[in-house]
């Protein structure tokens, strides 16, 4: 039904008949909608990104697969036993 | 109809403008690029994990994965009509949950751990409680108009799914009913991710827009394009200040949710395979994604460089995932097999 509607509502925008009021409201939805996200404020990327490599940074030591598993705590790992011979 | 025309036209006009507002915005805080900021950090290096264990049990492709939130059990599913529920450390299959349908693509494992649920091409959303003696249907989701193309417990008591039918919706599990219903997207949905606050979901959809929801107002706050095919896999960053996405773009794409807007892509001319899965190691520096082309690149997320690859599957990798402690990674194919690697 939305898909409809939406596909109903770029044609009426560029011209073409279509079925009545609910392209309005369609075209009003979408108006509500862009609306909401242009209310948003935005802060700058030299900012936000160096917060992000910040968390990595922070994080890194923690981070068993860069810092790599010993053996013997490797959950993943099998365990091979040892055979004295 | 001359009114309704002109009522239609005065609201093309005002999306336009709100279309070159939101455009200016976004431009105005374009200050940089996480190239810039982490042209200080030192490189990964080559990031070569080992094959720890292969998975062998389905019969059949292997569509979806979820680890358990005890870093231990994981859930796959697979086109052969079955779950199935794995001890990772020892490689041994505990429990086995036949499906009604056999058309399965996602899966997922409750925080609690007693639940699973899955759903497909059948529409709906099955939960099961996997700690009775033997498996048992919980609650049956059916209002989906679409395939189930992913789903998300926040808890034993609520569930998210995406689907097909372009929407996403909140269940209730107590009454098995819709608590909300997530409509914007023009496309299938394909992935949805929770936020690490539990405040608010991400979704990945065919129109290859994602967008950013309010999870108890049902309102989409943002709205992030740039990619040019179907976004198949998202995921949040583990401080929910970004989200990353994998397409049939080829491309993976990081977007801060500040700045609203891309801030760094990751792609490599010689990747021409779509992306399937994505998963982030626990810090959040390296991204696996999995692609049509068998393998599992590994991206550094902050340099924007391929690290490494996680090579072994015979078929398209279709789930990857990394359990919460972050100490390995689980890749899921078409070939039927999942792989453990760290």
């Amino acid at each position: 039904m939305l898909l409809y509607n939406l596909s109903c509502l770029d044609q009426t925008m560029s011209g073409k008949m279509c079925s009545s009021s609910s392209s309005v409201i369609q075209a009003q939805k979408l108006v509500d909608q862009l609306r909401v996200e242009a209310s948003m404020e935005r802060f700058k990327i030299s900012l936000t990104a160096a917060d992000l490599v910040q968390y990595c940074q922070e994080h890194r030591r923690s981070d068993p697969l860069l810092t790599g598993i010993a053996a013997s705590s490797n959950p993943f790992k099998d365990k091979k036993t040892c055979l004295i011979l | 109809m001359a009114a309704e025309k002109a009522e239609m036209d005065a609201l093309k006009k005002e999306c336009d403008g709100l279309r070159a507002q939101i455009e200016a915005a976004r431009k105005a805080v374009n200050d940089g690029s996480m190239s810039a900021a982490a042209s200080g950090v030192a490189s990964v290096g080559r990031v070569q994990l080992k094959l720890r264990k292969t998975l062998k049990g389905h019969l059949a492709k292997i569509y979806a994965m979820h680890w358990s939130a005890d870093s231990r059990q994981m859930v796959s599913a697979s086109q052969d009509g079955k779950l199935l529920i794995w001890d990772c450390f020892t490689g041994n299959k505990l429990v086995a949950v036949p499906l009604k349908s056999a058309w399965v693509m996602s899966v997922a494992f409750a925080p609690s751990g007693n639940l699973v649920a899955s759903g497909g091409l059948d529409n709906i959303c099955t939960v099961y409680n996997i700690k009775a003696a033997s498996p048992k249907t919980l609650r049956e989701l059916d209002a989906h108009t679409g395939y189930l193309s992913c789903c998300r417990f926040l808890s034993d008591t609520e569930i998210l799914t995406a689907s097909g039918d372009t929407t996403c919706c909140l269940w209730d599990l107590e009454t098995g009913k819709q608590k909300v219903i997530f409509t914007n997207h023009i496309g299938d949905c394909m992935s949805l991710a929770l936020s690490p606050d539990m405040n608010t979901f991400i979704s990945g959809a065919c129109d290859s827009l994602a967008k950013l929801w309010d999870l108890r107002e049902g309102a989409c706050k943002q709205t992030f394009s740039g990619h040019t095919s179907d976004i198949n896999a998202i995921s949040f960053f583990q401080s929910g200040n970004a989200i990353i996405t994998g397409s049939d773009d080829c491309q993976c794409k990081m977007y801060d949710l500040r700045s609203d807007q891309e801030v760094i892509c990751y792609q490599d001319a010689s990747l021409n395979a779509g992306v399937t899965s994505l998963a982030l190691s626990s810090s959040g520096r390296l991204i696996f994604a999995g692609y049509d082309d068998f393998n599992c690149h590994i991206w550094d997320s902050l340099k924007g460089e391929k690290v490494g690859v996680l090579s072994g599957h015979d078929n398209r990798v279709s789930c990857t995932g990394v359990p919460d402690d972050g100490m390995g990674v689980c890749t899921g194919s078409w070939d039927s097999f999942l792989k453990l690697w760290n």
